[in-house]
């Protein structure tokens, strides 16, 4: 049994978990509420395949399913399902042991109005693509405890504390690990390109 | 197929089901115990630091002609040191996988895991059970060395200027003393500094500062309880 999107509607998150735990179709209203957000982070953190970042999502809610009961309801729980997502993701790029190398991840244009830049002057169409392209570069080939901060404050647009319980990490060391990534993004900006 | 309907039917036909929720709350009823029992082993630690301190007399060392530092690291309760360094530890490991323990940074989660021992373990030196302790360990734990008895081979070094026993005879300016290793002295005390506290009778147990004046004759410029000001470690014989 598949329950169509008005149904799913109509219950919030926690509702659908208890309903789950009760009937498993209910299940499928917590993926699709979150299928498409998720799997967007997933190709940024660098699983840039179609196929491959679906088979992430799916072994993701499989675990999310498992672990239902372990669910703090005083956390957001899309904080919770990005957490295992995130894991899901890493732990698939580890697996391909070629994580960050040659990888573009999918693009907000707003981005870099939230990212500081010194050099800010040129606004054309153009211009402005081409440091799109050149941004999405520079954040694949962070460090991973940069990038995910990078990509989940300015891409995902997380607060502070979310990305703390995505991440498992204090509030203090998300701001500083934010505030470093900025930093290394503006150093390697400075590098020409070859 | 839809993507959510391809992962009920992978939930069904894999037969995966939610792993109870006693398996989490036990998981967290174990971490919690696990920092409970630690900040208190690790404040018992502490407690018997405390009482090893109270019982050094750590300036004495300043006026040994040798081996100083030897002789200093050597009376440092690194048993316990190490003890309460492990507890600490394990206190903070598991905090910090008990659910939101990931809120608090390292320096915090020491911080308060120390704060919390040091708390404990003043109010039971305070109480008396790290003297208690540290002799029932010494009792049934052989290899280990007591704080009583580093404190016995500090004070057992006449060449030094350092001796203590137990007043077996006293006359008038001098009294016999039966070191801890059996060796009878005759100690002269008439221009020792004497504390009130310091009864010179048989059974009085003392440390005394001065020089070796011949064989089995030692001349004490300073004479002082051995259990502390407070104990004074009478253990008289009737």
């Amino acid at each position: 049994m598949h329950f169509t999107k008005d149904i799913c509607r109509q219950l919030s998150d926690l509702e659908i978990i208890h309903k789950s735990l009760e009937q498993v179709d209910y299940f499928s209203c917590l993926y699709e509420r979150y299928e498409a957000s998720l799997l967007r982070y997933v190709k940024r953190m660098g699983v840039v395949a179609e196929e491959e970042a679906q088979d992430v999502l799916q072994e993701a809610f499989i675990k999310i399913w498992k672990n239902l009961h372990a669910f703090d309801p005083s956390l957001k729980l899309s904080s919770w399902l990005y957490r295992i997502v995130h894991n899901q993701a890493i732990s698939c790029l580890r697996k391909k042991q070629s994580f960050g190398k040659g990888r573009e991840t999918d693009f907000d244009e707003g981005l870099l109005a939230h990212i500081p830049d010194d050099d800010s002057g040129e606004n054309s169409p153009e211009a402005l693509e081409e440091k799109d392209q050149r941004t999405r570069e520079l954040i694949d080939q962070l460090p991973l405890p940069y990038k995910e901060v990078i990509v989940l404050k300015f891409l995902e647009d997380l607060s502070y504390e979310e990305i703390s319980d995505v991440l498992k990490i204090p509030e203090g060391t998300v701001a500083t690990r934010i505030n470093r990534a900025k930093k290394a993004l503006r150093k390697l900006s400075a590098q020409p390109t070859f | 197929m839809k993507p959510s309907e391809k992962l009920i039917q992978t939930i069904r036909e894999q037969g995966v089901t939610p792993v109870p929720r006693w398996r989490f709350t036990l998981k967290n009823v174990l971490l919690w115990s696990a920092f409970a029992a630690a900040s208190l082993l690790g404040a018992l630690a502490f407690s018997i630091i405390l009482f090893a301190v109270q019982q050094t007399d750590f300036q004495v060392i300043s006026h040994l002609s040798h081996s100083r530092l030897e002789l200093f690291l050597g009376l440092l309760p690194f048993f316990w040191i190490i003890l309460l360094i492990i507890f600490l530890i394990i206190a903070i490991y598991s905090v910090q996988y008990a659910p939101k323990g990931y809120k608090l940074t390292l320096a915090r989660l020491v911080g308060y895991s120390a704060a919390l021992s040091i708390l404990l373990g003043t109010l039971f030196f305070i109480g008396g059970g790290a003297q208690r302790i540290e002799q029932a360990f010494a009792v049934n734990v052989g290899l280990y060395e007591s704080i009583q008895e580093k404190k016995i081979k500090l004070w057992s070094m006449p060449e030094e200027g350092y001796l203590s026993g137990e007043i077996e005879q006293t006359s008038l300016g001098a009294f016999q003393l039966k070191d801890f290793e059996g060796q009878l002295w005759t100690v002269e005390y008439k221009k020792a500094f004497i504390p009130p506290v310091v009864l010179l009778e048989r059974g009085e147990k003392v440390k005394l500062i001065g020089t070796i004046a011949g064989p089995g004759r030692f001349v004490a410029t300073e004479v002082r309880p051995w259990g502390g000001l407070e104990r004074n470690g009478r253990e008289r014989r009737k």
